[in-house]
């Protein structure tokens, strides 16, 4: 009777330490040492928690650490990596911009940028003097062999595993080589203190979305690599009212429209509509490819006699 | 369904934001364009051909036909397709409309097809209840059945999908469906992937027999998430399969951080270049110090002289 009580009260303790050891895996920021610290502590109030493996369990209030510095580190890290095994693509069928600048919007809203500052921007474009004129977005290529990571003296703009090209705003020093490399101008620096700042100021930055934005650092479009994490298309692509976007793996053959959701085969589309990258000859190998503007549906409504909308 | 919701909700987001001018003006269609006749019969096949391009192109604004859930956009509502009052015109009006489009109502002069637009008219008339020649014709009549399923017979070498589209007769029986339309199905990231090519309806054993596509690629074990379910939800509900076929390319995702290039990263730095900078680094710091010292050694030697 005696020897099973013990039993007991071991198996007991071995449960909570257990439990203890469980939930400091979920709580991120939270170390063992504490978790060992804090079994010694009085049991305070408890808060009911999901562990890694699906159990409810119950921990004690005083165990519990704020997460600070620890998600920032995180995302400092899967943002470096990138998503493993994938290889995303843009395709930009210009046949059917008619301008109607609802990425930008959304992409502005996204990355806490002023409607002066692009990420993508809608240009009007005429190639010679008696070919029709036609708009195309222009966001950041990700390009495969990407001038600007190169002349970057500290490491905060990188190319990672599954084809995107970020920045680090936490190791950005200003110097702005990169907005000189980029040969597709894709890059803008702030100049002055971003927008919203004041609402963004307490945010952990995420190095995926840019944001919160920081005064005398670049940004640029970054595929919302946040949004690719949870499996959802990029900002622009799914705001696009006219079908103009499509998003997806080139690992796996196939790219999604933002608009009708309907999947297509890459190698097909891009072959059967003569698609083509902006400025091969630079070998930059971008990952932006475009449709041309044919057979479109509607009239050129641009301003192509002022020379400011010319591209 | 859940997904048909997800995109209403989200063209709807995206359109509330759409300052499309909206012209309330009258539509006057010329008379020469209303004689025009849709040359296609109303056969189950085109009816619904006819839901699933208007699911693509249509459904996003005018909503489902007859459910009037369209969306409420100023000063002019998008119709009700599917409603009596719109399908009182002639099949030429709808026709001229379709190609024309009028303030938010976009052109698909150029973005459909002759033959699409008038699959889309055809699946409206389906709904008309005042022309009984375009009632919807059902080329097989299928006993009614309960329990409706589809088996799935993969074949590896040739690569053929064979789906089964059977029910349970009241009296117990399982027999074959015919005439139904299946997809077939690719699991990609942002969606499905159709392979079901036209011509995907079921024969009279149920049967579709469907390739996959030789140069599709699968994970690293060629592994694709296929899924097969009847296109038209109206007839059994919603009835679908998923299964994990190894029919796929086997790919092996290159990481391009792997390969040598002028960007990549510190970890790739091949060691001779590492080492002799390094080396570099010290042997001219190296020689500053010696210097440094040797000129603080002279005062002392001056001294010493002394
Ligand atoms: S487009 Fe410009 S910013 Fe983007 S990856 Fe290429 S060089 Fe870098
Ligand atoms: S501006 Fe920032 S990201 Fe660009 S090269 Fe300089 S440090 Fe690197």
């Amino acid at each position: 009777m005696k020897e099973e009580t013990s039993n007991n009260s071991r198996r007991k303790f071995l449960k909570s330490v257990g439990l203890t050891v469980g939930a400091a895996g979920v709580v991120s920021g939270f170390s063992l040492l504490g978790a060992a610290k804090a079994v010694a502590q009085e049991p305070g109030e408890t808060v009911n928690l999901l562990t890694q493996d699906g159990q409810l369990v119950q921990v004690d209030k005083n165990q519990l650490r704020p997460t600070v510095s620890e998600p920032l580190t995180e995302l400092q890290k899967r943002g470096r990596e990138g998503i493993a095994g994938k290889s995303f693509v843009m395709v930009i069928d210009l046949s059917k911009c008619r301008n109607a600048r609802k990425c930008m919007d959304a992409c502005q809203n996204h990355h806490q940028l002023r409607p002066d500052q692009h990420h993508i921007n809608v240009l009007q474009m005429q190639d010679a003097e008696h070919t029709a004129p036609y708009f195309m977005p222009k966001p950041c290529q990700h390009c495969d062999n990407p001038p600007c990571t190169k002349v970057c003296p500290v490491d905060a703009t990188f190319k990672r595993q599954d084809g995107i090209v970020l920045i680090d705003n936490e190791r950005c020093i200003g110097c702005r080589f990169c907005i000189a490399a980029c040969p597709y101008s894709a890059r803008i620096f702030q100049w002055t203190e971003p927008k919203d700042a004041e609402k963004y100021k307490d945010l952990t930055y995420n190095i995926e979305a840019n944001v919160p934005q920081k005064k005398g650092t670049i940004s640029k479009c970054l595929f919302s690599a946040d949004r690719l994490r949870e499996n959802k298309l990029p900002s622009c692509v799914s705001s696009c009212p006219n079908g103009v976007y499509y998003f997806g793996d080139q690992n796996e053959d196939a790219v999604t429209n933002g608009t009708t959701h309907e999947t297509v085969r890459f190698s097909q589309l891009i072959e059967e509509n003569a698609g083509y990258t902006l400025l091969p000859e630079l070998g930059t190998k971008p990952r932006v490819y475009y449709l041309p503007p044919k057979n479109r549906a509607f009239e050129f409504n641009g301003d192509l006699l002022n020379e400011e909308n010319l591209h | 369904m859940k997904n048909a919701i997800k995109i209403i909700a989200c063209l709807f987001l995206v359109f509330t934001f759409t300052t499309a001018v909206v012209k309330a003006e009258e539509w006057s269609v010329p008379a020469s364009a209303k004689k025009k006749q849709n040359p296609y019969e109303a056969s189950t096949k085109n009816i619904s051909s006819g839901k699933k391009i208007y699911n693509i192109n249509c459904k996003s604004c005018h909503g489902d036909a007859t459910l009037g859930n369209m969306l409420p956009l100023q000063p002019v509502a998008p119709s009700d397709l599917g409603s009596q009052a719109f399908l009182i015109q002639t099949d030429g009006e709808i026709y001229y409309k379709v190609n024309k489009g009028n303030g938010a109502m976009p052109t698909f002069e150029k973005t459909l097809s002759d033959e699409d637009k008038w699959m889309v008219i055809t699946y409206l008339r389906s709904f008309d209840q005042n022309k009984k020649a375009s009632k919807k014709i059902a080329e097989v009549i299928n006993p009614e059945v309960n329990d409706v399923r589809i088996l799935l017979d993969i074949n590896k070498e040739d690569k053929r999908i064979i789906a089964n589209l059977s029910g349970l007769t009241k009296k117990g029986d399982r027999v074959a469906l015919q005439g139904i339309e299946l997809s077939i199905k690719v699991k990609r990231s942002f969606g499905y992937l159709d392979i079901s090519g036209d011509d995907a309806y079921t024969n009279e054993k149920g049967e579709v027999n469907v390739q996959f596509p030789e140069d599709l690629p699968g994970d690293r074990e060629g592994h694709v998430d296929l899924l097969v379910k009847v296109t038209d939800d109206a007839y059994y509900g919603e009835v679908n399969v998923d299964r994990i076929a190894s029919l796929g390319l086997p790919t092996d995702p290159v990481n391009p951080l792997d390969e040598r290039a002028m960007w990549g990263t510190r970890a790739n730095a091949p060691i001779w270049i590492v080492l002799s900078y390094v080396g570099g680094v010290i042997s001219i710091w190296g020689v500053i110090f010696l210097v440094l010292f040797q000129l603080m050694k002279l005062p002392k030697l001056a001294k010493t002289e002394e």
